[in-house]
């Protein structure tokens, strides 16, 4: 439509996004990626010290706990999190009585902000005050430290994190088993195949994208994952239920140490941006892109 | 007669699972809604009894909570980054799928540049914002929280438009645009209403985001005066120490109208959010 396409209607266009998007989010990482290389506290110039920042992380226990925490919290998290909202989506696709009002109560946690489900879940999870021990009291379990303790908290986190992404995971599941070919699952139930093998040599492959998009949602946003351990631990005791994100937090607006708080989020946006380029193949595949 | 039976067995057993799953998923829901009913005696010793329920709790969050503003903040907040960021990214989708640019490559380049923005997490951001807000003047304003939520939906937004554009034919607008009318009116009345789905999807995208974030407020925001819902609930637990009742009444008015607001917008809401997964 060139009649409408001026040299300054064109600018006028693409402009106040270009410009908004390039001070506020390019600037920034450019910004970020140089200030990993620099010593810098707040104050003076920042000086350049190449690489050291991220050679001093390999060497920073705290850091190697926060990343093993999040590579926990992934494993545990996709490990049961695909599964049981695959099988919750094939549960809600039968027909029961207020199904549909089920779905969107299980979609729920997925739209309370993140800081509050901390905040709810500090009253499960606690010790002392948690419902969790509360009920195990009830039957004479004596209670376990399921946060703040040396070990559990980020199995916790994967927990919390499960709950709060189930609907999520389950109503794009549900999305895709409603768009399968009603002739192909018609054809091999009438060729015999019990509900099983249905379910494990034609739903599943069928749907093998979908699995493939769920999960890699699912990892980018366990690498978000910063208000649960805020809320829940705060990061402790002394890092030990710190995530990368977390550490990076604390590393930079509370230790201000600038410098490598910048190192820590260049790592974190490397590893997810991994992902993201994954997603955007397969989305680019499915030409929403 | 067997196979009627075992159907309407398996039936059962989807039935009860699927009601149990879903009371499981609501169950620290209600557990909070419990606890804000109880005297401040019985949170420690007798939390599950349902003798002596009161609203006191309720009482003492509203007189100590800023409610107010805490929703006016955030409402305001959200009311102008999601408009601008809606309209700018609707401007250059336009400008990326219909106009003409004198170099095909420099526009195909652009779309690209801002789609490269869907791989960045804001927390690389939050240090360097913070630093440009100070430098641009606008750290202590509400411009200081609207214009990085402006600048991290423009991509997401570009993408779901410029996607729809693609898919859309031009011909009516072609069709507009031979009877006279102009880029404005082409976009304000032709383009835009067509496009009414897909921008809904985008608003209730953004403003759930924006109502939720809490890593840039909880920097860019040092005013008690402007704080946001999520940061006033970050904010509980060292408000309100060891007045559980007081906290978990506060955390259920947040709650509440989040969640009757998602009963009336459900479907749109649940489009919203999954639309880059479940769309193609």
């Amino acid at each position: 439509m060139v009649w409408i396409s001026s040299r300054w209607k064109i600018v006028v266009m693409v402009g106040p996004a270009l410009i908004l998007f390039s001070v506020f989010v390019v600037y920034p990482v450019v910004y970020s990626m140089g200030f990993s290389l620099t010593k810098f506290q707040g104050f003076g110039t920042p000086e350049f010290i190449g690489f050291k920042n991220y050679l001093a992380l390999a060497d920073d226990p705290f850091f190697w706990q926060s990343l093993q925490n999040t590579i926990i919290i992934l494993v545990v998290s996709i490990v049961l999190l695909v599964p049981l909202s695959f099988g919750l989506a094939l549960l809600l696709r039968r027909k029961i009585p207020g199904g549909a009002g089920m779905r969107a109560l299980v979609f729920g946690p997925a739209i309370i902000a993140p800081i509050l489900i901390g905040l709810i879940w500090v009253f499960i999870l606690d010790p002392k005050i948690g419902l969790i021990n509360r009920l195990l009291a009830g039957i004479g379990i004596p209670p376990v430290q399921w946060i703040g303790g040396d070990i559990l908290t980020p199995y916790a986190v994967s927990a919390v994190f499960i709950w709060s992404s189930i609907g999520f995971a389950m109503t794009i599941f549900y999305a895709g088993l409603q768009v399968l070919p009603e002739d192909v699952m018609e054809a091999s139930s009438l060729d015999g195949a019990t509900g099983w093998q249905q379910l494990r040599y034609v739903t599943v492959p069928m749907m093998r994208e979908t699995f493939a998009i769920v999960a890699i949602l699912l990892i980018t946003n366990v690498f978000k994952i910063f208000e649960l351990v805020y809320m829940l631990t705060g990061g402790g005791p002394v890092h030990r239920s710190d995530t990368l994100v977390s550490y990076m937090y604390f590393v930079t607006f509370t230790n201000q140490q600038y410098g490598s708080g910048m190192a820590i989020a260049v790592i974190v946006t490397v590893l997810s941006a991994i992902v993201s380029i994954g997603y955007l193949v397969l989305s680019r595949e499915r030409k929403i892109a | 007669m067997t196979g009627t039976r075992s159907f309407s067995g398996t039936r059962l057993v989807a039935a009860a699972a699927a009601y149990l799953v879903t009371f499981l998923i609501l169950l620290p829901l209600l557990w909070i809604v419990l606890l804000s009913l109880q005297p401040s005696g019985n949170i420690l010793s007798n939390p599950f009894s349902f003798d002596s329920l009161t609203l006191q709790n309720y009482v003492n969050a509203i007189t100590s909570l800023p409610l107010l503003q805490m929703y006016g903040n955030t409402i305001l907040i959200a009311l102008v980054s999601v408009t601008v960021g809606a309209a700018v990214s609707f401007m250059a989708a336009f400008a990326f799928t219909r106009m003409v640019f004198r170099r095909k490559r420099v526009q195909s380049s652009m779309r690209l540049y801002v789609l490269a923005g869907l791989a960045v997490p804001v927390y690389i951001l939050l240090f360097p914002v913070y630093r440009l807000d100070l430098a641009l003047g606008v750290f202590g304003t509400y411009a200081a929280l609207i214009l990085p939520y402006i600048a991290v939906s423009i991509p997401f937004n570009t993408l779901l438009l410029t996607g729809f554009l693609r898919e859309f034919p031009a011909e009516l607008e072609e069709a507009a645009i031979i009877d006279g009318a102009g880029l404005w009116r082409l976009c304000w009345s032709v383009v835009l209403p067509l496009m009414r789905p897909v921008i809904a999807t985008i608003l209730i995208f953004n403003v759930v985001y924006v109502f939720n974030e809490f890593p840039f407020a909880s920097i860019l925001i040092n005013n008690p005066q402007m704080v946001t819902v999520s940061l006033a609930v970050s904010r509980f637990q060292g408000q309100f120490t060891v007045d559980y009742g007081g906290m978990m009444a506060s955390a259920t008015l947040v709650l509440l109208p989040q969640l009757i607001i998602y009963a009336i917008f459900q479907r749109q809401v649940i489009a919203g959010l999954t639309v880059g997964a479940v769309k193609g």
